[in-house]
């Protein structure tokens, strides 16, 4: 039955290979492992693409006894991904034009141990924010080694990995006479500039699959549940994980990135600080020194250009109780001196970030402002924050963004205020008015 | 929510100090992060900026990754030589052209072209140090998008080559007709095509000639306002920029000021109730 699969693809070969490795386990060629999904239920082979890459690689296996420095096969269409491979892979091991050295050296999550995997500031603080010019992809989840063969691109950060175990290459048997087994989520790991490989779920399935083999019942059982199973595999490959178990993850990242305390910084490289994107509701409040300057006026400081001007109501500090931030620090330094360019400029504290254990973060302005902060959808493509300085004439690329996250007022505070205000202006309005209805 | 303990506590510092310099960059085609493949930089090729400052737009020239196993060498000149002269017409000529050929021009970068994006909002940036937030507000977002438009130089010449028997079929191929050239044999078609429609269609079909054919007359103002303005940007001149990765001393100094200095506590002068207010049409 492993032959037909063989004899259907090879169509050309020179020689089908000889020890073909076993019986039905559809472990022996990755790629041409046939699932039986792939038998209709005579027996016959269902039409399935098979990619041709084991044969070929079979007549470049010999042509490549002597080390290859340049690509061999640049003929065949169909080898020139494995020429591709092995022509980087031959100008790695070379290493004669690259004068990148950090190339060499295994990366990707599993390389360094714990310290690698990058999903929380604490294990990741190594590493710096700036990926360096060759792979240090810092644990994507198709990153399984990326860079291992000193080939991929780097990839971007990502707060929230799903690591796919490295499982997946012990399920292959050693390959047969020198064939390499790519899988198709590997494939970014051939060359820079490999396409991306999408991810799967494949937690569950593993898990399954192992419980299975395990399991030494009769073949026709064992069929049955791989049939079964293959229909979950259908199904979580596809299916969107809206589980509950996403969201508890998210909420303990926001922990992470927040709770970041007492960590004694090792290095002081500074890159290493994570950078976070924060969307605040129009308008942002409007924040002056403590003392009083010259000209006391809110300025719009903070707002984006075409955003409005600020709404001072200075209202609060009788209704509300002052704003709660504990913090001890003294604020009676003297003014700040102001830069009188288009935007005053501002700076100081201005409240302060609260992380509870459920997850909840919450960010308390003065002023009795409280904000919730939640995550935002989490962009698949890069975002660098950079800073255009015209004087010098340089972009400065501070750093890619890690993590998104969206402030919003917290609802109970809110209504709590505006109930306040209401109550306030209609304190101060004549109650003679018989056009009034006085309402709750 | 009230016996939910607090973990920990981290002060919120704010600074403008980088205002109004301090951009979102977003490349949404991109997944990798931005750098010059390893077989390019071998050759000294580094990525490039420059920016039309009062248009607000930036172009970064990311250079390509030239091994012959990825990239096709031949077809490089061919589109090479399109943008040439591509940039020859739109005054974005890459001034310094160091790699002098001579003969060919190659296609060597990518070049990828920003839009200013509104913010929805007021965006900041936040980074963690020292168990502290540090925000600073972000002035522009921009998205960067690679521009093609030497392909549309390639196919004006090969629809010229192929002459006007073959217009229609290539007007319905190509992009739609640019308002600047002159109005091409398809109004025309288009009216002979549909005579017996109903007289509304008609009618719509001669107004659209008209705007297509009477550049000064009759353009509607909102068209001439974008016309004026594609030109008012095409004629502003680049300026180039110094792209500075991460690892720099300057690009040090930047981030640091991304840091708030100041210890002290500023006073709020808005409200929450601001939000609500704030929010237009409520």
């Amino acid at each position: 039955m492993a032959d037909n699969t063989i004899s259907t693809s090879n169509a050309g070969a020179s020689s089908t290979p000889s020890g073909t490795p076993g019986p039905s386990v559809p472990k022996a060629i990755g790629s041409l492992a046939k699932k039986p999904s792939d038998v209709t239920r005579q027996g016959s082979q269902k039409l399935k693409f098979v990619p041709t890459l084991p044969s070929r690689r079979k007549k470049e296996e010999v042509k490549q006894e002597a080390p290859p420095p340049t690509i061999p096969n640049a003929s065949t269409d169909r080898g020139r991904g494995r020429g591709r491979g092995r022509g980087r892979g031959g100008e790695g091991r070379g290493a004669a034009p690259r004068p990148v050295p950090v190339e060499m050296t295994a990366s990707g999550p599993f390389a360094m141990g714990p310290a690698l995997a990058g999903t929380s500031a604490r294990r990741s603080a190594p590493r710096s924010n700036f990926t360096p010019i060759v792979p240090l992809g810092p644990g994507n989840a198709t990153a399984l080694g990326a860079g291992l063969s000193g080939a991929a691109a780097p990839l971007l950060k990502r707060e929230k990995e799903t690591v796919a175990p490295l499982i997946d290459e012990d399920d292959y048997s050693d390959p047969d006479e020198g064939v390499e087994i790519i899988d198709m989520e590997n494939v970014r790991q051939m060359d820079w500039m490999a396409p991306e490989s999408l991810r799967k779920e494949r937690k569950e399935k593993k898990k399954k699959i192992q419980v299975k083999i395990e399991d030494p019942s009769s073949p026709s059982s064992i069929k049955k549940k791989e049939d079964e199973m293959n229909i979950e595999e259908v199904d979580l490959a596809n299916a969107l994980d809206l589980s509950e178990s996403e969201e508890e993850e998210e909420l303990e990242d926001l922990i992470d990135d927040f709770a970041v305390q007492g960590e004694a910084d090792q290095d002081a490289d500074i890159r290493k600080e994570r950078l976070y994107f924060f969307q605040f509701p129009e308008p942002f409040p409007t924040f002056v020194p403590n003392v009083p300057l010259t000209s006391p006026t809110a300025m719009s400081v903070d707002e984006p250009p075409p955003g409005s001007h600020p709404r001072k109501v200075s209202f609060a500090a009788d209704v509300k109780p002052p704003g709660p931030s504990g913090d001890p620090a003294g604020a009676s330094t003297g003014p700040e001196a102001e830069q009188t360019k288009e935007l005053p400029k501002v700076d100081g504290v201005i409240g302060q970030l609260e992380v509870y254990r459920s997850g909840a973060v919450k960010m308390r302005l003065s002023n009795g402002i409280l904000m919730d902060v939640t995550g935002a959808t989490q962009p698949s493509f890069l975002q660098q924050a950079v800073h255009l300085d015209l004087q010098n004439k340089r972009l400065h690329i501070m750093g890619e963004v890690n993590k998104r996250f969206v402030v919003s007022p917290e609802i109970d505070t809110l209504l709590h205020a505006m109930e306040l205000r209401d109550q306030a202006e209609a304190n101060a309005m004549p109650i003679d008015d018989t056009n009034l209805i006085k309402m709750g | 929510m009230d016996d939910d303990e607090l973990i920990s506590v981290l002060p919120i510092h704010y600074s403008n100090s980088l205002s109004p310099n301090l951009h979102i960059h977003q490349f949404p085609l991109l997944s990798r992060p931005l750098q010059t493949p390893p077989a390019a930089a071998v050759s000294g090729k580094r990525i490039r900026a420059r920016i039309k400052p009062i248009t607000r737009r930036l172009e970064i020239h990311v250079p390509v990754d030239p091994r012959p196993e990825v990239w096709n060498g031949e077809r490089s000149k061919s589109l090479g030589a399109a943008r040439q002269e591509d940039d020859r017409e739109k005054n974005q000529d890459v001034g310094k052209m160091k790699q002098m050929e001579g003969e060919e021009p190659r296609l060597i970068e990518v070049r990828m072209r920003s839009e200013l994006i509104p913010q929805e909002g007021a965006y900041m940036l936040g980074v963690v140090r020292n168990g502290q937030l540090h925000l600073q507000p972000i002035n522009e977002t921009h998205q960067f998008r690679p521009t093609l438009t030497y392909l549309d130089v390639m196919s004006r010449k090969s629809r010229r080559s192929r002459g006007d028997a073959g217009s229609d079929e290539d007007s319905d191929e190509g992009p739609p007709p640019d308002p600047d050239e002159p109005p091409p044999v398809q109004t025309a078609a288009k009216k002979e095509k549909k005579p017996l429609e109903v007289k509304e269609v008609q009618v719509s079909a001669r107004k659209v000639a008209d705007d297509k054919g009477n550049l000064q007359g009759g353009l509607s103002a909102v068209r001439r306002e974008m016309l004026l303005a594609i030109r008012a940007e095409e004629e502003e001149d680049w300026q180039d920029l110094d792209f500075c990765d991460g690892e720099t001393v300057e690009g040090q100094e930047a981030f640091e000021a991304v840091f708030s200095q100041n210890e002290e506590h500023l006073e709020c002068k808005s409200d929450i109730t601001a939000f609500l207010k704030g929010i237009k049409g409520l």
